[in-house]
Parts: C-alpha cells; structure tokens; sequence
C-alpha cells in the first residue's frame, strides 16, 4: 500500500512537470496549428537563462523568473516571425525548420557550455514535506502547482479576456476572424511568445530539480508530444491531464515492468492513441487534420 | 546537366510546339522517361563518382569522407522513396537502419554467415519490421507521422538497450577484426569506398527503377494529394506500405554495411535522432526532394562539409557540425525548398531562356 502511494506522487509529480512543459507546447498547436519541435529547446533555454541569471545575478532560481519569461517571449516572437510566419502553408518544411532549430539550439548551447552539466540549488531545494506518510520535495511541489496556476490562467485569459478572445477567435477561424478585425499576423506572433514564453517558466521551475545539460530539450520533447496527443491537440485541459496519464503511466511502468523499459511503455502507449484516437482524449475530433489542410 | 524532369523536358517539346504551326497535325508526344531513357546518365555519374575515388585512391581522410559520404547518399536516396516521392515524412529510419546492423552482425557472430549473404535477411527482416510499424501509423498525416516516426525511435532505443543478447546493451557489441572478402573486414580504406560506392549504385538504380515505374507515379499521386489519388482508384495504404518497405530493406543493407564498416557500435549510436534518422532528411531536402538524383548531391555537400567542420573546429567548438547544418536545414527550409537539384533547374532555366533562339 505504501508503495502504491508512493508510485502515485512520483507518478503525479511527474505529471505536473510534464503538464508544464506541454502547455506552451498544445497552445501553438491549437492556435498556430504547428508543431513545434523546438519546444523543447525553449525549456532548456529557460533553464539555462535560470542559471546565468543565478550565477551572475546571484538571484534565486525562482526570482529569475522576472529576465527569463520576458526573454523568452520576445525570442519566441522574433522565431516566429523570421522563420515559421514564411512557412504558414507549407506543413513539410515547418517539420524541417523547427527541427532544424531543435538542432541549432541544442548545439549552440553545446558549443557555449562545452558540455559542462551544471546544477542550481535554491533555498526551496533542500525542502520535503511528509503527506500521509510520502516524502514529496517541495521543488517538485511547486512545479504541480504552478501547472495548476498555469492550467487554470490560461484558460481564463483564453475565455474571458479580449486578446484570448481574439486568439480563440484565430485558432477556430482565421480567414473569420481576420474579417471582424483581427490583426491575424499579431495574434500568431503573439501567441508563440506565450507559448516559448511558458516553456521559459517550465525551464526556471525545472533548474532545481534537473542536472541542466543542452541535451536535455530532447528528453522533454518526446514526452511532451506524448501528453499533447494523450490529452488532446489544442486543449489547455486536454494537455494538464495528459501530463498527470504520462506521468503516471511512466511512474507505474517503471515499477512494475523495468525502469529500463518505462519509455518503450509510454510510447508504445502514446502511439495506440495517437491511432485509435488521433485526436486524443479532451481534442475535437478532426483536430489533428485541420492544421494540414490548406490555410489561405 | 543534373536536371531529370525540369528544364531539359521544356526545351524538346516547346520546340515540337513551334513545329506544330508549321507542319502537318503529326504531333509527337513528349518523349515519356523510362528506366533505359535515364539509365545512361545514372551510369555517367557513377562513372564520374568511381573516378573520383580512383583520384583519391592514395588519401585515407579523403576515402573515409568519400565512403561516408556514399553511405549516407545510398541511405538518402533510399529515404527518398518514400519522404520524398511519397511524401511521407519519416524520422524512425534509424530504426530500419539498426534492424539491418543488428541482423547482419547477429547472424555473422553467431552463425558465421558471411555479411555479403546476411545483408539479405538483413533487407527483409527491416522491410517487414517497417512494414508493421507503419501499417497503424500510415493513417496519421504530416507532422503527427513524423512524431510518430520519432516516437519509434525512442521505443526501439529502450529495447535495444533492454535486449543485451540481440545488441550487446548500453555497452555495445563490436566485431572482432578477421581480415578477408568473405568477412567484408578490409585493411584498406579504398575497398570500403568502393563497397559504399556499390551500395550508392544499388539505391540509386532502385530509385531509378521505381520513379519510371507504376509505383513512383502512385506514390507521387498520394504525396499530392491522397483523396484524388484514392479517387483515382490507387490503393492508398497499399502504396505507401510498398513504398516503405523498399525504403527501409535498402535501409537496412545500410546499416549492415555501416556495422561492417565500424565493427563496433551501440544501440545509443545507432539510433541516433541527429546522425541517422534526420539526416536522411535532411541530406535529401538539401539536395532536392523528390529527385533522383538530388539526395546523392545532397549527401556528397553535406558528408564532406560536415567532416571538415569536424576535424576543423571539433575539438574548438564542440557539435559545429552540427550547427552548421542546421543552419543549412532552416536556410534550406526557407529559401530552398527544391534543394540543390531545383535550384540548378532553375539556373538552367533562366539560363537557357536569356540565350536568343
């Protein structure tokens, strides 16, 4: 019994961090319809602007967040205009280009560090708490909660404030929306910052909990798919419960099967959803078609 | 001029056009390009490739550049038939191309098959893994097969790992050192050119073959559009299956011969996202996709370029090889969207159109 308590907050936590990294992730999927396999390599940006932010600012990691969400949004906006708004209609060469940003920021990173890991402590680090006889750090707390914050401001700024109206208003009908006023251009410039902007978030709340290395963008991306089509494409709710099926699913397979074998699990998990329901579990259905359509 | 379909197809018939108006209604069809149409120009560039490794014959750096190189436009071009011709926009060929190692090495080692006869079962055994991966996830389109595709990779890369008896586990398994033709263990590194060349020959002749054939034209019709091309009455999933399996067999001799060649490798290394699966992509969007010969240029860029950066900058600048191909994949993406081989069509375009008739 304990040890299924146990396998439960491993699983849940690590549901709230992989919920984090996939917002920013199912937002640009949903609005801009691509698929940004860069994502990833935001995070780890995130991370490391944490950590040169710790070092030469001397702040902590989690008041690092003041430079790092700024700076991610604008390298967001600046992406997205000088590279992806060129390729709007050509799905094909999205795939190549933010993978080839993939590569570029993971190698960049690499050739500026040298490979060196670094890590980052924080005041909140060394924190545990006992809840019902399960040791949780207080790290990995903060990240579920701010999941959880993040899941929940989104979906109110989406619903009720103008500009989210105005997004939600692009992602359902571009050519509609550009025809009540909509500045469509801005909107998608607009809303890749947000979404690099709260990969920089996952990264910052991330740097105490992982051993940074440039590598480590790719370890977040895969799972990160998985929880998008898991939870379903486009769906701010779809992707925070996802993240807790992955998290989940990860943490039981790791037990019970063989740690070695928990990622063959999961994607051999993700990939019979993404054929029987492509659409996953809380997307419309028809979602993953739309972006592949032609968008004049 | 390495240019199949392009510009030297306009010349002809704008030409017989011209002859039209003039000449009795006998209008002659634009000559259709067949398998023995293209044949000689496929066997020009061979020549001018095995010459080019004669040239080099005395330089071990420029050999081992030169059979990497080829390695990797055969494993191209084999991508190609289904990325490019079919539009399928696989990233797991790595998986194939690990397939096609682990069966040649395995049944060398523990059957003492020599690799020149294992590369056989190797081909099969990566066409019907492809075969059965791909079946479920020929339904998803666009980026989601390509996640997909990535996601197989990651799956294979925590079997392999998991499999010590198959692939030797995270520590690898490695081939011991038996000189001899039988063996395709060589002292040389001229005969391991040559080999590659043979394996670049063999991609490029089936690429050859299938673009002229029934299947090229039905696999081009599903990239274009896969409701017509159902419309049309073209077995879609049929297609592309057949498309894939060709694909991943010429794959998976690629990797038996890569293995051959290294002797010694890991699941890690072998199924790396970077090394193999995208750069099969990558070669064949730099050089043209969906061209013939485009992977082939692609890969004869790339591979040298990025082995100098290597030993130029590799121990300066670690992974400068890497950035600056991805450079070249983004630039690519942005500006040259039909590779090396459209931009020299369209050079030769513009080219022929200035030239006064």
């Amino acid at each position: 019994m304990a040890d299924l308590a146990n396998i439960v907050a491993v699983g849940i936590l690590l549901g709230g961090i992989y919920a984090l990294v996939s917002v920013g992730l199912n937002l640009i999927f949903g609005v801009i319809r691509i698929v940004n396999f860069a994502q990833g390599e935001f995070v780890m940006l995130g991370m490391y602007g944490t950590y040169a932010a710790y070092t030469f600012l001397r702040v902590d990691p989690y008041l690092a967040l003041v430079v790092v969400l700024p700076g991610l949004f604008l390298f967001g906006a600046i992406v997205q205009r000088l590279i992806l708004a060129p390729l709007r209609t050509e799905p094909t060469m999205q795939i190549f280009a933010t993978f080839g940003l993939l590569m570029l920021l993971e190698n960049v990173v690499l050739a500026l560090t040298r490979g060196t890991a670094y890590s980052v402590t924080s005041v909140v680090a060394q924190t545990s708490i006992g809840i019902g006889g399960v040791q949780v750090g207080l790290v990995r707390l903060v990240a579920l909660a701010a999941a959880t914050g993040v899941a929940v401001a989104l979906g109110l700024f989406l619903k009720h404030s103008m500009l989210g109206r105005a997004i939600r208003a692009v992602a359902q009908d571009r050519s509609a929306a550009r025809l009540v006023g909509v500045n469509v251009d801005r909107i998608y410039m607009l809303t890749f910052g947000i979404g690099a902007a709260l990969a920089g978030l996952a990264g910052c709340l991330l740097t105490p909990i992982y051993t940074l290395s440039p590598q480590i963008g790719t370890s977040f991306i895969l799972p990160a798919f998985a929880v998008v089509v898991l939870g379903g494409l486009g769906s701010v709710l779809g992707a925070y419960i996802g993240g807790f099926i992955v998290g989940l699913t990860e943490a039981f397979a790791g037990y019970y099967l063989d740690p070695a074998l928990k990622h063959a699990v999961l994607f051999a998990v993700f990939i019979a959803v993404l054929i029987v329901r492509p659409s996953g579990l809380f997307g419309q259905v028809g979602a993953e078609e739309v972006g592949l359509r032609d968008q004049s | 001029m390495i240019n199949p379909d392009g510009a030297s197809a306009f010349a002809p018939a704008s030409s017989a056009g011209a002859a039209d108006r003039t000449g009795p209604r006998t209008r002659s069809a634009p000559r259709v390009k067949t398998f023995a149409s293209e044949l000689p120009r496929a066997l020009l560039v061979l020549g001018l490739l095995s010459g080019l490794v004669y040239l080099y014959s005395g330089d071990t750096f420029t050999l081992n550049t030169l059979a990497a190189a080829f390695l990797f436009a055969g494993l191209s071009s084999a991508w190609n038939i289904i990325g490019g011709f079919g539009g399928q926009f696989s990233l797991g060929h790595s998986v194939f191309f690990a397939v096609g190692a682990y069966t040649t090495a395995n049944l060398y080692l523990k059957a003492g098959i020599s690799p020149w006869i294992a590369l056989a079962p190797a081909a099969l055994l990566a066409a019907l893994v492809a075969c059965l991966l791909s079946w479920p996830v020929f339904r998803l389109r666009g980026p989601f097969f390509a996640i997909a595709t990535m996601a197989f990779t990651e799956v294979a890369l925590a079997l392999g790992n998991y499999m010590e008896s198959i692939t030797g586990g995270t520590r690898g398994m490695s081939i011991p050192f038996r000189l001899g033709f039988a063996n395709m263990i060589f002292r040389d590194r001229l005969s391991y050119a040559l080999l590659m060349l043979g394996f670049a020959a063999l991609c490029l002749l089936v690429v050859l073959a299938v673009h002229r054939s029934r299947l090229g034209y039905y696999l081009q019709a599903v990239r274009d559009n896969e409701q017509a091309a159902r419309a049309a009455g073209i077995s879609v999933l049929r297609v592309k299956l057949m498309g894939m399996a060709l694909s991943a067999a010429l794959t998976g001799i690629g990797g038996g011969l890569f293995f051959m060649q290294v002797r010694v490798a890991d699941p890690a290394a072998l199924l790396s996202l970077f090394e193999f699966g995208v750069k099969f992509a990558l070669i064949a969007l730099i050089g043209g996709l969906g061209t013939i010969y485009g992977p082939l240029l692609g890969a004869l860029v790339v591979i040298p370029l990025e082995s100098w950066l290597r030993a130029e900058l590799g121990g300066i600048v670690p992974g400068a090889n890497l950035i600056v191909l991805s450079l070249c994949l983004i630039l690519a993406a942005l500006f040259m969207k039909h590779g090396i081989v459209g931009s020299l069509q369209r050079l030769f375009t513009i080219a022929t159109r200035r030239i006064p008739r």
